[in-house]
């Protein structure tokens, strides 16, 4: 249940760790696993802290700054949703990974787990980023 | 879809039933209800609740070491679909499940063996210790007690009626309320 002023995690590489949620796309009242919403970045990677060890960790430079606007799709809801096999799953927070408007993702990498429902909804670029789904 | 197990209490999940939760790291905790699902964030531990079947396992009061309980476990191996096995795998199910219940029989029989003896045991300690707080009986009490008992077997015959004056008064000592009310009706 993603809505207006939700505040996610982004836990992709793109630079963003905490966004906010403004709008859902395809006018529907609450966003769920595999949904594109319109998101503010609130929180970003500090860019000039990384230090010769993390430079990989970082990706060089950060691709986004706090207060851009940027899409991106809900890939984990703490909110119990019901799938077609009639399993139940909840997640342990709301996350999701950034994307440009042609719905690329923006990072490289995505870290923990995703929803298997981004296949459904026709997201197999993040989910072959992401390194396991449930 | 396949039958899980409860990861509280141990019960299968059937399909459709019961919440999957997963977390951050990927692990997946299936329950088969609400119950467990909220003991589990309620950060209960499986092993110190008496309804779990950690708890059973871990105080003792079920089979652990048993080689039909190894059967349950799951093998990684896909195997290619052939009728033959799949009838002898079910024959053997069916074979391990009823040497399974004998087993388990055995089991509880051994646990509850010389349970009445150590009741026994345990009463008699307790009235050993509690001794003081019996009835005293004096031994010359004793022996009135004695003494009139055997006349009253001899003068049965004899005096009827006294004898269930007699009776009629121990009845009314027994029962408070309803003795007096009896010896009322009589005046």
């Amino acid at each position: 249940m993603i809505q207006l002023k939700t505040l996610l995690n982004c836990i992709d590489n793109s630079g963003a760790t905490i966004v906010e949620c403004v709008r859902n796309m395809g006018m529907k009242r609450h966003g769920g696993v595999g949904d594109r919403i319109i998101v503010v970045v609130q929180k970003a990677r500090s860019m000039g802290d990384s230090g010769p060890g993390n430079t990989t960790a970082t990706g060089g430079a950060n691709k986004v700054r706090r207060g851009d606007i940027r899409h991106a799709i809900i890939v984990r809801t703490r909110k119990k949703y019901q799938r077609k096999d009639g399993m139940v799953v909840r997640f342990d927070d709301n996350a999701c990974a950034l994307i440009g408007k042609n719905g690329d993702p923006i990072g490289t990498r995505i870290n923990g787990v995703v929803g298997a429902e981004l296949r459904e909804k026709q997201q197999s670029k993040i989910l072959s980023l992401a390194s396991m789904h449930v | 879809m396949r039958v899980e197990t409860c990861y509280f209490c141990s019960r299968p999940q059937y399909p459709s039933k019961g919440i999957t939760f997963v977390r951050n790291d990927g692990k997946k905790f299936m329950f088969c209800r609400s119950k467990c699902h909220k003991n589990f964030k309620m950060k209960r531990n499986p092993r110190k609740l008496k309804w779990t079947k950690a708890f059973r396992k871990s105080v003792g009061k079920e089979m652990t070491v048993d080689s039909t309980l190894t059967f349950a476990a799951r093998r990684n191996i896909p195997v290619r679909y052939n009728r033959d096995l799949v009838s002898t795998t079910l024959k053997a199910m069916q074979r391990v499940s009823e040497i399974k219940a004998k087993r388990e029989r055995v089991f509880y029989k051994n646990r509850m063996a010389g349970n009445k003896e150590r009741e026994k045991a345990a009463n008699r300690k307790l009235v050993a210790e509690n001794e003081h707080l019996l009835p005293r009986v004096r031994a010359s009490e004793r022996m009135a007690k004695e003494t009139v008992e055997e006349p009253l077997e001899t003068e049965a015959v004899e005096i009827p009626a006294q004898k269930e004056k007699k009776t009629k008064r121990v009845k009314q000592r027994l029962v408070v309320g309803g003795g007096v009310q009896e010896e009322m009706d009589v005046d």
